[in-house]
């Protein structure tokens, strides 16, 4: 039961999401536009691209799709309301986004085209970029909880959130969490502008529609996961607790979504750079300060 | 066959890698180029090795060969470039005019010239959104082509009242962060390099038709010139004559649009030449029993083109993309 409740409430997400990424590239707000696009999409021939790596090109898009679920498994949106709960959720959910890389390097690969194996190669030197980023703040809040379950990690936060606790360590998150989801204005493996769509160039109909949904999943995923890790989850006053958790992941899904509409594609030798001179210095900062917080003075 | 066979004759990337290179087309419709560009790019991996340009726009020279009316003349020169029809329109009214040996009175000379300056500021903002869709900027796409579509017909009142949003995205595209960074040292030129317009004014060349025009000079016009020669400063040099063209036209007072004038049977040969937005342009005609009988053109973009391969080769793809768009290439020119 709490898999179908939790799938609902992915399917709405995801929905609400493309309605809002709809918003950002367009400028105009159209409710019923995701889903008339999805039907365009099914209604369309998926092409086959000439001489493909069938099996990439076919595993890629589904690759992807299950990663994200897997990682959505050790969300909790309310207590009793999580897929999973596992003792070491946080790590799971590290484990299960890695496959990301890996599914994006098939789907790019797969349909012999330069767009897409650009884009491909390109999420790899993003991953470079964003890969020590996702991990080190995640151990800070950790080692707040004592404990790797996504539900101990939220029920930690009951005096003060993390976002307020390791600043630092929620704005690289949600900077690496963009990377990953290779959100505006890290959208390198896609970039319309410079790679005319990229690892989804060569896909069309049925594929295109489960990229597309894979991608919404994981922008779902990954607010789920900043909402749990620094905005307290479920947590929150008057309203019940599924209701805290869906209005804090649409909330940080549509600053993800909305905030690269203002800012210009990083480039990726910049983006390296930053991440590994600037942020990596900074996570261990962070990691540190959390450390001396939790044994000087616990909250 | 291992890697070494199957490398063995490939050439040397500039790290030492042997890879296979590909060519890959970039336009005639490519979502980050102007419409018609035509780019080869053989990537070496994801830096471009070499580039190859060509314009899918037009089909060669386009200048009409037998006799012509001079509005006939005049509207065939403004739809060889659409991108700029307005600086053309006056180019051959200015042409036609030395032909025939007719002055314009200086009033009439800066209300055109007021025109080609409006058309300068809706030409840059259309760049500013091209760059906006080329970088993934989507607020800078959408509000520079929102503001482009009103200032293409406005007249001087409404331009005005423009002028303080127009305002207000320079100071915003100036101060966006991430921009410097991404533009900082892309597409350089080499000293040597003579990109014609606001390329070599950003380069810090004072090259600029408007100097040397009696009607500019009524307008207090001054060359507005940069340094530093790459992408960021062609982006500054753009926003600078925004400004500055804004200026102009407040200055006019008014905006006349260049209508061919009655030139009767005159005879004689002609030469202008009008800066427009991707730099001057010159025109030389002959008229024969008030027909135009001859024409050659020279358009900025030609000279652009032959930069392509200096500002894109070698350079990440991204970044090779990003050099090639700050040149603001019209493809219809290309082929003038």
């Amino acid at each position: 039961m709490t898999i179908l409740w939790v799938l609902l409430a992915l399917s709405l997400g995801a929905y609400v999401i493309a309605v809002l990424e709809g918003w950002a590239v367009h400028g105009r707000l159209q409710p019923a536009r995701p889903a008339i696009s999805a039907l365009a999409l099914l209604g369309r021939e998926s092409l086959l691209a000439r001489k493909p790596d069938r099996l990439f090109f076919e595993a890629g898009p589904v690759l992807l799709l299950v990663a994200g679920l897997l990682a959505v498994a050790v969300i909790p949106l309310a207590p009793g309301l999580i897929v999973t709960d596992l003792a070491t959720g946080a790590l799971f959910l590290n484990a299960a986004l890695a496959y990301v890389l890996v599914a994006l390097i098939m789907a790019g690969w797969g349909p012999n085209g330069a767009y897409g194996m650009i884009g491909g190669w390109r999420f790899l030197g993003q991953f470079v970029a964003y890969a020590m980023l996702i991990v080190m703040p995640i151990t800070a809040v950790a080692m707040r909880a004592e404990s790797l379950s996504t539900v101990d990690i939220v029920r930690s936060q009951a005096a003060l959130w993390n976002i307020a606790y390791q600043p630092l360590g929620f704005a690289l998150f949600v900077v690496a969490a963009m990377g990953l989801a290779w959100l505006p204005p890290l959208d390198l493996p896609t970039a319309p502008g410079d790679l005319a769509g990229g690892i989804e160039a060569e896909y069309t109909g049925a594929r295109l529609a489960v990229l597309r949904l894979a991608r919404m999943v994981l922008i779902l995923t990954l607010a789920g996961a900043t909402v749990t890790f620094y905005l307290g989850g479920w947590l929150g006053p008057w309203l019940p607790a599924p209701l805290w958790s869906a209005l804090k992941i649409l909330l940080v899904a549509g600053a993800m979504v909305g905030a690269g509409r203002l800012l210009p594609r990083v480039r990726e030798a910049r983006y390296l750079e930053l991440s590994w001179k600037l942020g990596i210095p900074l996570a261990l900062t962070n990691i540190f300060v959390v450390g001396v917080i939790a044994l000087v003075v616990p909250i | 066959m291992s890697m070494v066979d199957m490398t063995r004759d490939m050439p040397k990337s500039p790290d030492g890698l042997k890879m296979e290179r590909i060519t890959v087309p970039f336009g005639p419709f490519f979502p980050g180029l102007p419409g018609g560009l035509r780019l080869d790019l053989t990537l070496d991996g994801d830096a471009v090795a070499e580039a190859e340009a060509g314009s899918a726009a037009g089909g060669g020279n386009r200048l009409p060969e037998a006799a012509t009316a001079p509005d006939a003349f005049a509207d065939r020169l403004a739809a060889l470039s659409p991108l700029s029809p307005v600086a053309y329109r006056e180019l051959a009214c200015r042409a036609l005019e030395a032909a025939a040996g007719l002055s314009v009175a200086p009033d009439l000379a800066r209300a055109r010239a007021a025109a080609v300056e409006r058309e300068r500021i809706a030409s840059h903002l259309g760049w500013l959104a091209g760059f906006g869709a080329q970088s993934g900027f989507g607020w800078l796409e959408a509000r520079a082509a929102a503001l482009q579509r009103q200032v293409r017909a406005a007249d001087v009142a409404e331009i005005a009242a423009l002028a303080a949003k127009i305002g207000a995205l320079l100071r915003r595209v100036r101060r966006a962060p991430l921009l410097r960074s991404k533009l900082s040292g892309i597409g350089l030129l080499a000293d040597g390099d003579a990109p014609p317009g606001p390329a070599a004014r950003a380069a810090g060349l004072a090259a600029d038709a408007r100097a040397d025009d009696p009607a500019y000079a009524g307008l207090g016009f001054e060359v507005l010139t940069g340094s530093g020669g790459d992408a960021l400063a062609r982006l500054t040099q753009r926003l600078g004559e925004i400004a500055q063209s804004l200026d102009l036209i407040a200055r006019a007072g008014t905006v006349a649009l260049p209508v061919p004038r009655d030139i009767g049977t005159a005879s004689g040969d002609g030469t202008a030449q009008v800066e427009t937005p991707r730099g001057a342009a010159r025109l030389r005609l002959t008229l024969r029993d008030g027909k135009v009988t001859a024409a050659e053109i020279g358009a900025p973009s030609a000279a652009h083109v032959a930069l392509i391969g200096a500002v894109a080769e070698g350079r990440e793809l991204g970044d090779a993309l990003t050099a090639i768009g700050s040149l603001d290439i019209s493809p219809w020119e290309m082929t003038a």
